[in-house]
């Protein structure tokens, strides 16, 4: 079987759609240029960027003065991030995160530190989920910027968003407050106006978009310090060029998704429930990680499967075409467990033993079935080798 | 990061994988909360003193679960004396290579094999049990892979200092303060020589 038959790793990147690289093509081949005024050509991008803006903006309710495109989320993360806390250092340096956030969030947050902010770090529950009540004990006259990530790249999470408005709304004093959305969008309505958001990031490639482009939702009258330099061809937050392609292709996958979300996530959270069900019957001593039903994200599961290493498993998956992720330090660069399953409270054995699967749209009920017998038949295979397996099982030997 | 045929080979189809009867040494390191851990068994004609049959169990990854694999298919076969020079140097070489950053996870089965052989040596009165010092500490050190590069610790002349006194343990280490893996390699540090009952405290130091 070719190597990337069976795609379940959507929480990294998704495939692109057909209709989007369609689309792509036009603007790669035909229709390059740069907005600009008074020429035909100019004048022709910028009325297309206006659209792709509008479509995204639409998306998240939002008006399209208030979406930027950027390079992406980490781009829209960092702009925010760095944009807010430098234009409010004189007024406090205290910021709160939780241990659970995507990179992004932390790489910022240690880098915030290290110019001489204090950051609160909030912890997460056994579920991945981080207190209101925390949040609320951790603010301070000094604090400017609350940033949290909506739903968790590892279990699927989904954090008490509402919750945390109606603290921030209740603070006394202006909070920024940062969502990072790369992995709610899509998956779940986000509505910037409910959600009371000033800044809020999303990514093509995570909705069957093209990789290398995002967007950052910016508040109306929020100010943000510019963080990068440069001419401004396509937006004010990120001078430089931006691919008119990627916006197009960007726009393209909202479009789609958006047509009928919640016809999007009933398939996920259906297809993700019955792989649950079915890792559950097939493969004994196998646990959830994260919460179960609507606490998670739709295209989420992420299970620890006892007595064996995850990327023992992970290769072996590949070698039969399937593609998952998993937490085990040996399958990480850093050879480090994963932080997020550590800081809900898992140990090492049960961060070496998970794995995640993230389903998209393109996912089916056969390839489920498929994944499912195979894993069933590696993990009797590693668990056979395996002496913590033989030890707790010698009726087995 | 890529592996090479063989070890994929030796992973998905390993060599004397299994549970031993009755063996003449049987050995297990690593921990699960380490990420690794090996089980080795032997059995050992006493009076020739050849390897005649080895087994082993891995909970690991692949590289573990491939230097297993070979290093057993290596001793098999070979008397104890010339299986004691077998090291993970021969297993990676077998293997056609490691990445750098799974080297540690090959060092640990060859390790195995030569706690299995002591064990059966000491069991038998082929050796005294050694007196735990300095050259064990070393000794230990010389088993620790710096994963940048996959070359262990003291080749690598890392290790500045190694002092031991009264069951405490002092090391000086030669790593840079902007090292991605100094807390990786203390943490390695700590793990083989907390085993050793005659070590009851670790220092270890970075510039």
């Amino acid at each position: 079987m070719k190597s990337g038959n069976i795609y379940m790793d959507n929480c990294i990147t998704t495939p692109p759609a057909p209709e989007v690289l369609k689309e792509m093509k036009t603007y790669f081949e035909d229709r390059f240029w740069f907005p600009a005024s008074f020429i035909s050509t100019g004048e022709s991008t910028a009325e297309a960027v206006a659209s792709f803006k509008k479509t995204v903006a639409d998306s998240l309710n939002a008006s399209p003065d208030e979406l930027h495109f950027t390079s992406g989320g980490t781009l829209a993360n960092n702009i925010s991030i760095k944009g807010v806390t430098l234009s409010r250092a004189v007024r406090g340096r205290h910021v709160i995160c939780s241990v659970v956030d995507y990179p992004d969030l932390l790489t910022n947050a240690a880098f915030l530190e290290k110019i001489g902010f204090e950051v609160s770090y909030l912890e997460p529950d056994a579920q991945g989920r981080v207190s209101p009540q925390q949040l609320k004990d951790a603010i301070r006259d000094d604090t400017v910027l609350f940033m949290t990530t909506i739903v968790n790249h590892v279990v699927g999470t989904i954090q008490p968003m509402r919750e945390y408005r109606d603290i921030l709304r209740a603070a006394g004093h202006k909070i920024h407050f940062h969502a990072d959305a790369c992995q709610a969008y899509g998956k779940l309505p986000l509505d910037v106006k409910e959600l009371d958001v000033d800044t809020l990031s999303v990514s093509a490639h995570k909705i069957h978009g093209p990789q290398g482009v995002g967007a950052l939702y910016l508040k109306r009258g929020t100010k943000l310090e510019q963080v990068i330099h440069g001419v401004k061809r396509i937006d004010g937050l990120q001078p430089g060029g931006i691919g008119i392609a990627l916006m197009a292709g960007f726009a393209k996958a909202v479009e789609l998704t958006f047509a009928d979300l919640e016809g999007g996530i009933r398939h996920l959270r259906g297809l993700s429930d019955y792989l649950l069900e079915q890792l559950e019957a097939r493969i004994p001593e196998i646990e959830l990680n994260g919460p179960r039903g609507e606490g998670r994200a739709c295209h989420n599961i992420n299970v620890s499967i006892a007595y064996i290493e995850g990327e023992a498993v992970t290769m072996m998956l590949d070698l039969n075409g399937i593609t998952v992720a998993t937490g085990s330090a040996c399958a990480s660069q850093g050879l480090k467990p994963s932080y997020v399953l550590l800081a809900m409270g898992k140990n090492h054995v049960q961060s070496h033993g998970s794995i995640k699967f993230t389903l998209s749209r393109y996912n089916t009920r056969e390839e489920v079935d498929f994944v499912v017998e195979k894993l069933a038949g590696i993990t009797a295979e590693l668990r056979s080798r395996s002496p913590l397996y033989k030890s707790t099982h010698p009726e087995e030997r | 990061m890529q592996y090479s045929q063989k070890v994929l080979d030796h992973f998905m189809r390993p060599h004397n994988v299994g549970q031993m009867e009755n063996p003449d040494a049987v050995a297990t390191e690593g921990s699960p909360s380490c990420g690794d851990q090996v089980t080795i068994y032997l059995k050992i004609n006493p009076d020739t003193l050849v390897i005649e049959d080895v087994s082993f169990l891995s909970y690991g990854c692949a590289s573990n679960i491939a230097t297993a694999s070979i290093i057993t298919d290596l001793i098999k076969g070979k008397t104890l004396e010339e299986a004691k020079k077998v090291t993970w140097r021969d297993a990676m070489e077998a293997l056609d290579g490691l990445p750098p950053v799974k080297v540690h996870c090959s060092v640990l089965a060859a390790d195995t094999v030569q706690t299995a052989i002591s064990n059966y040596e000491i069991a038998h009165g082929l050796k005294e049990v050694p007196d735990f010092g300095k050259e064990t500490i070393i000794e230990e050190l010389k088993k620790i892979i710096y994963p940048q590069v996959g070359e262990d610790i003291v080749s690598l002349k890392m290790v500045k200092y190694v002092g031991f006194d009264d069951g405490n343990v002092l090391i000086d280490m030669n790593m840079m303060s902007f090292d991605q893996w100094r807390e990786n390699v203390a943490q390695e540090i700590r793990e083989h020589l907390e085993k050793y009952p005659a070590v009851k405290d670790i220092q270890i130091n970075f510039p």
